[in-house]
């Protein structure tokens, strides 16, 4: 059995996920058959990898393991190594501050930062991410009174961070910056889900251009800050290990009030920045 | 729809698949003659002259009887132009345990100092012996692993194993380990870690 998809599927997968990244997101990918055998490399290997990144992000903080406070749902296998779904979820959203996503086999395994304000609800975060090896994700959360906490999941995908796209630079980068924000419908009092989605290549700097063996310059977005009116909801800062298009699924406080202003930059000194108008709930 | 997004996906690797049939069935590669000087990434041939190519159990099977050498050729990560300082770039290898790493020797072209210095190293690891068993191996739908087992066959290896599934197939069923690239091939040259 094979388990790289074949170049043609992981193109058309590419072009599909270009063409169709508002549409389909959070849809599209669902994990296939999951095999729980086989994960028996070496326990002592990964975790002294965890320990050297967890050193380089976190110095000596201590980082206490933890069933309750954060979650790491993602797929066994991952369909596309380029596109892995990741949700977070973090039941005791009060106590939260913010949350860090470490995919420990990736080159740069620090692949996003999330720092959530008081506009955010903190219970769920979804995005997608590029994974390099079998390897295991930590998720490390952060509470208000300063303590880290930290679970892992073990995920089985290939080659994601220098998966080309599929199409010429050109293609992936047009309408760069352009965005939407979907809204679950708002029930009164509860949370609203929102999802933004981001048009950017997220280039990793690791994709090869195949006819011209050039290295397609890292460009990738680096920091979300999401405020609605004069409240910060949350801050994302991120790394050439998020999926390209990113998407991202966050929570909104019920009881916010006004626009919600997006604004995202590159490493390139891209900045864009939108409005959106977050519905209301009705009785 | 499906024939428009086809089309799009092909602008961009035109020439990787100009081979292909659909996907679920990449047949019909034609081996070349000699080494591939095309993409190094895409679709390889189901066989290769002069070498046995083998899946799985028979690399299983040719480990437990005949001690191979085992060579990965697989890229090196490369850290991106620009990448920021304070954050952590860690690349960590990780390959069949026990295998040689080359880093991008099934190139093509390959500098030919490269290429020599390639050469002698098998020559040191199979103690100079062109009848000791040796795997090449990347990844799936690598070529480079595919170049390095013909350079060999070139040479007048008589026991060139090709494993296509690459470190992907082996991490299916066994642990990986990480393992630095082979010193000499790091020392042979200052641009042969990182391309």
């Amino acid at each position: 059995m094979r388990p790289a998809r074949p170049v043609l599927v992981r193109s058309v997968l590419a072009a599909l996920t270009l063409a169709l990244p508002l549409a389909s997101a959070g849809t599209a990918l669902r994990p296939s058959a999951v095999h729980a055998a086989g994960a028996s490399d070496d326990e002592a290997e990964r975790l002294a990898r965890w320990k050297e990144i967890q050193k380089s992000i976190f110095g000596d903080r201590r980082i206490a393991p933890t069933d309750s406070l954060v979650k790491v749902d993602a797929p066994v296998r991952a369909m596309d190594a380029a596109l892995v779904p990741i949700t977070l979820t973090m039941p005791e959203k009060d106590r939260i501050a913010a949350v860090h996503l470490v995919i420990d086999d990736n080159p740069s395994p620090y692949a996003a930062h999330i720092t959530f304000g008081p506009g955010a609800d903190a219970g769920e975060i979804k995005l997608r991410v590029r994974v390099n090896n079998y390897t295991n994700i930590h998720a490390v959360v952060e509470t208000k009174d300063g303590q880290l906490f930290e679970t892992t999941k073990f995920v089985k995908a290939s080659g994601g961070c220098s998966a080309p796209m599929g199409m010429s630079d050109e293609e992936a980068m047009k309408g760069m910056g352009d965005m939407k924000l979907r809204f679950a419908e708002a029930q009164p009092g509860r949370p609203v889900e929102a999802t933004l989605m981001i048009r950017h290549p997220n280039f990793s700097g690791m994709q090869m251009n195949q006819i011209t063996r050039d290295y397609t310059p890292a460009r990738y977005i680096n920091k979300v800050a999401i405020t609605r009116g004069d409240q910060a909801v949350l801050t994302l800062d991120g790394d050439i290990s998020i999926a390209s298009n990113p998407v991202i699924n966050f929570g909104l406080q019920p009881a916010g009030q006004g626009p919600i202003r997006v604004v995202a930059t590159d490493n390139q000194n891209g900045r864009w920045e939108h409005s959106f108008t977050a519905p209301s709930a009705t009785n | 729809m499906r024939h428009r997004l086809l089309r799009l996906a092909v602008a961009g690797t035109a020439l990787l698949l100009a081979a292909a049939s659909p996907a679920d069935s990449p047949v019909n590669v034609p081996e070349p003659d000699g080494i591939w000087t095309g993409p190094q990434r895409g679709y390889t041939p189901a066989t290769l002259a002069g070498a046995n190519v083998i899946d799985i159990d028979a690399l299983d099977a040719l480990i437990a009887r005949d001690r191979p050498v085992l060579l990965d050729v697989s890229l090196a990560d490369r850290r991106p132009a620009g990448f920021p300082d304070d954050r952590p770039w860690l690349p960590a290898h990780r390959s069949v345990p026990g295998a040689v790493w080359m880093a991008n020797a099934g190139a093509a072209p390959l500098d030919p100092a490269r290429e020599a210095l390639f050469l002698k190293r098998v020559a040191e690891l199979t103690g100079s012996d062109k009848g000791r068993a040796v795997v090449a191996f990347c990844h799936p739908e690598c070529w480079g692993s595919w170049n390095a087992a013909k350079r060999l066959v070139l040479q007048g290896y008589t026991r060139v194993h090709w494993f296509p599934e690459g470190i992907e197939g082996w991490q299916e069923r066994h642990p990986t380990t990480v393992i630095p690239e082979d010193a000499a091939w790091s020392a042979g040259t200052g641009v042969g870690a990182q391309r």
